[in-house]
């Protein structure tokens, strides 16, 4: 009995992964080298996000929840660092707790690096409250008594010590916070935080559109969705950071997978109908 | 030659940069094939990653909440850790169930705490959903638009729910409604699905950036 | 020696003295405690576990449920933030046996040669030298020991230029599987792949900026006037556009669908989480 010679769709289909590795990662080369930089349509939930903390007042208290590792850090970063910038820029204190390993270092030393660009000082204007292995108790404690939950930052100094506590009873005492996390911490704020306290989320890609149901409830004020929401941001306060970077090449891998994906279906269907024929 | 003398790792800073650099080659080795160059620096991986949580652990954890205590006078928590401990007995078959009470002790503030987080996180959108306006009154500033927009997501939230009910038979008309429902359910997985590998091509991105910017001192586009 | 019923004072010999005997006699209690507990029958250990996690659980519903009275607290209130103290405690020893269980296994490997032991000892090796670094520099943080070149330098290659580098390199691999599956094995054959692609793709185009210069390429345009009447020409080549299309489904088609994923999710949540209150869940506790 003759075979049939594999027809163009069948080698197509049976392509070597490897190829399509390399094929995803010269498109990322190719578009991060390419001078291209279109600007980012401004998405309603980061434009709430930004009039949140635009609406600050110098001197506003905000804790800024950072629970990312190294993992994440291509999207969570820029997001993190756009985000202080906008804090700082607004003369607004803030701590910073972490329920993450990593992020604690992390966070403190980025922190620290941008602190000095806005001569922010360490105890007065911001702190780092270290880390924290369960942030629903942690929330708890902090709603209940802050200073006996905290009892210290992370280098030693006790809350009683640190100006920019000072008179800081309970977490109803911040105006809001800010959770920068890829994972399902910020259902947790928003369920166990004191009333009034403004919650702000910057979550991963993957976790953002399970949050749009809490931007619709008014749980959540603002969103800034990965590495895309980052490239917003980073455009209202007109800063350069690597969100635009990031996102500026995403897209473009994103053409590269649609059209990969359409390559297959049409692969799949016309290597059917060459059986069925 | 400047930039071959910047790019070799004649200084503490660009040896580091080219450690990294040769723990990310070797991760991206997998891609090609299994190799041993692959398993050692995975296994080194898990190791550092264990290695550091004891820090935190430690130092944020037991130290300010157990060591210090102590140390001011407050007995009463030294009972605490002895007591956190007989977790470890998960590994003997004899004394296994010892772990049990203190798993107990997590487990039962867990579900103490969820009344709380379900009261606090569904009521409101509970709440939200049903206030939503469905038609314009002379009491309300409502846009035409916005009640379209109002009736498309209670007709979406009535019809994933009905998706759900798997606690009777879907049969005739609920069947449509339950269809419907899964097709708009596919709606939340496309945006998720979207989402997800826009995640996961950013971080690959981060990756070939670190590569190209702080090691191969390469200006990028844009950057 | 005593400041009061609950606190020793350490600024004396006297106390100090007493309060490492009072923690060794914790230890030593908590010991004792075991043989009088395996003497426990099986029905009794039950029992015990079950009254143990009610009262944990019970605690938080009833400080929740409980009135508020003045200074938005009720008597119960009060206790709350010891009780995180004790649980973050408790959590992070719970978090330590992740790391105890995986030394364990790894040690096994090494002293009963197993298969590929040479990998164990690499991951021993990593595990000891960061943890000594760890532990160093948190230390260091708080001065409780002093800060040196070896321990900036060590963490640093250790932290900085591997562990963070190691981490981010694993996880970005999972681009190219998701790459490689999307080519592989997104096959539109039922109504449901079909919709569920086509907002895939709208998203992903949509939201980033060229989704708008593809729009505007169309000759859609990208804004509108804040008072143009909704249903005007204007306003719905602007609803056209890529970028509105995306926000619109996020905004408007996902928030339900995720609401209705949110509903069933809490409630089947309460439902577990009152079985397990009441240890009503098997093999659990």
């Amino acid at each position: 009995m003759q075979t049939r010679q594999p027809a163009v769709w069948d080698r197509m289909l049976a392509i070597d992964r490897r190829i399509l590795y390399l094929l995803l990662f010269v498109n990322i080369v190719v578009f991060l080298l390419l001078p291209v930089q279109l600007k980012a349509v401004i998405s309603p939930p980061a434009r709430k996000f930004y009039n949140a903390i635009e609406k600050l007042q110098t001197g506003d208290l905000v804790m800024v929840s950072s629970n990312w590792s190294a993992s994440t850090i291509a999207e969570n970063k820029p997001q993190l660092e756009a985000v202080l910038h906008h804090l700082m820029r607004k003369k607004v204190r803030f701590t910073i707790m972490s329920v993450e390993a990593q992020a604690r270092d992390l966070s403190y030393r980025i922190a620290q690096r941008i602190a000095k660009e806005y001569g922010y000082e360490y105890g007065k204007d911001w702190a780092h409250l270290g880390f924290y292995v369960n942030l629903i108790v942690a929330i708890k404690g902090m709603t209940t008594d802050l200073p006996a939950t905290v009892k210290q930052d992370v280098e030693g100094t006790p809350v009683s010590q640190l100006e920019v506590l000072k008179g800081v009873r309970t977490l109803a005492d911040y105006k809001m916070v800010i959770d920068v996390t890829p994972s399902g911490t910020m259902p947790l704020w928003v369920s166990y935080r004191p009333k009034g306290l403004i919650v702000l989320f910057c979550p991963t890609s993957v976790m953002a559109a399970e949050a749009y149901t809490f931007l619709d409830s008014g749980q959540v004020e603002g969103m800034l969705t990965g590495a895309k929401g980052a490239q917003e941001y980073e455009q209202l306060l007109k800063i350069k950071g690597q969100g635009a970077i990031f996102a500026n090449c995403i897209q473009f891998s994103h053409v590269l997978i649609i059209l990969t994906i359409l390559l297959g279906n049409i692969a799949m269907f016309l290597s059917r109908h060459a059986r069925e024929g | 030659m400047d930039w071959l003398q910047e790019f070799l790792p004649l200084s503490w800073e660009r040896l580091n940069i080219w450690i990294g650099v040769i723990c990310t080659f070797a991760i991206y080795s997998i891609l090609y094939r299994e190799n041993p160059f692959y398993r050692f620096f995975e296994h080194m991986y898990i190791g550092l990653a264990a290695g550091y949580s004891l820090g935190p652990l430690l130092v944020d954890i037991l130290y300010r909440y157990w060591v210090e205590p102590l140390t001011q006078g407050f007995w009463a928590w030294s009972f605490v850790v002895p007591f956190g401990l007989y977790l470890y007995f998960i590994y003997s078959e004899r004394y296994g169930w010892l772990s049990r009470i203190v798993i107990g002790v997590l487990i039962g503030a867990s579900a103490g705490l969820f009344f709380q987080e379900f009261a606090s996180r569904q009521l409101p959108q509970l709440n939200s959903a049903l206030a939503k306006p469905l038609w314009q009154t002379s009491n309300n500033d409502v846009v035409i638009s916005d009640v379209l927009n109002n009736w498309i997501f209670i007709v979406f939230l009535l019809s994933v729910l009905t998706y759900f009910t798997f606690s009777f038979e879907h049969r005739g008309v609920v069947r449509r409604v339950a269809t419907f429902g899964r097709w708009f359910l596919m709606i939340g997985l496309g945006a998720m699905f979207g989402n997800t590998v826009m995640a996961r091509t950013a971080l690959l991105i981060g990756r070939i950036y670190y590569l190209l910017h702080d090691w191969l001192r390469i200006s990028i586009g844009g950057g | 020696m005593w400041r009061s019923v609950w606190q020793v004072d350490t600024s004396t010999t006297a106390g100090i003295i007493a309060m490492v005997l009072i923690v060794l006699g914790a230890f030593l209690l908590m010991l004792g405690l075991i043989p009088l507990l395996q003497a426990l029958p099986p029905r009794g250990r039950r029992v015990l576990i079950a009254l143990i996690t009610f009262f944990a659980g019970a605690f938080f519903a009833a400080e929740f449920f409980l009135p508020l009275t003045k200074d938005n607290e009720n008597w119960l209130t009060p206790g709350v933030q010891p009780a995180q103290n004790v649980l973050q405690i408790i959590g992070s020893l719970a978090l330590g046996l992740g790391t105890y269980g995986l030394i364990r296994l790894h040690l096994r490997n090494v002293v009963q040669r197993r298969a590929q032991w040479g990998y164990s000892v690499v991951l021993l090796i990593s595990f000891l030298t960061m943890a000594f670094f760890s532990i160093w520099n948190t230390l260091a943080a708080k001065n409780l020991l002093p800060k040196n070149s070896v321990l900036v330098r060590g963490f640093e290659i250790l932290f900085d230029y591997t562990l963070v580098q190691l981490d981010a390199a694993m996880f970005s691999i999972i681009a190219f599987y998701i790459y490689s599956a999307a080519y592989r094995a997104f096959r539109v054959r039922s109504i449901e792949a079909g919709i569920l692609m086509f907002t895939a793709m709208i998203i992903m185009i949509g939201i980033m900026p060229l989704g708008a210069a593809i729009s505007s390429w169309m000759g859609l345009p990208s804004e509108v006037p804040k008072d143009a009447h909704p249903f005007s020409l204007e306003s719905i080549l602007y609803a056209l556009s890529l970028p509105e299309i995306a926000n619109w489904i996020l905004i408007k088609l996902n928030a339900p669908v995720q609401r209705a994923i949110e509903f069933g999710v809490g409630i089947g949540g309460l439902a577990m989480a009152i079985r397990l209150w009441l240890s009503l869940e098997r093999g659990i506790t």
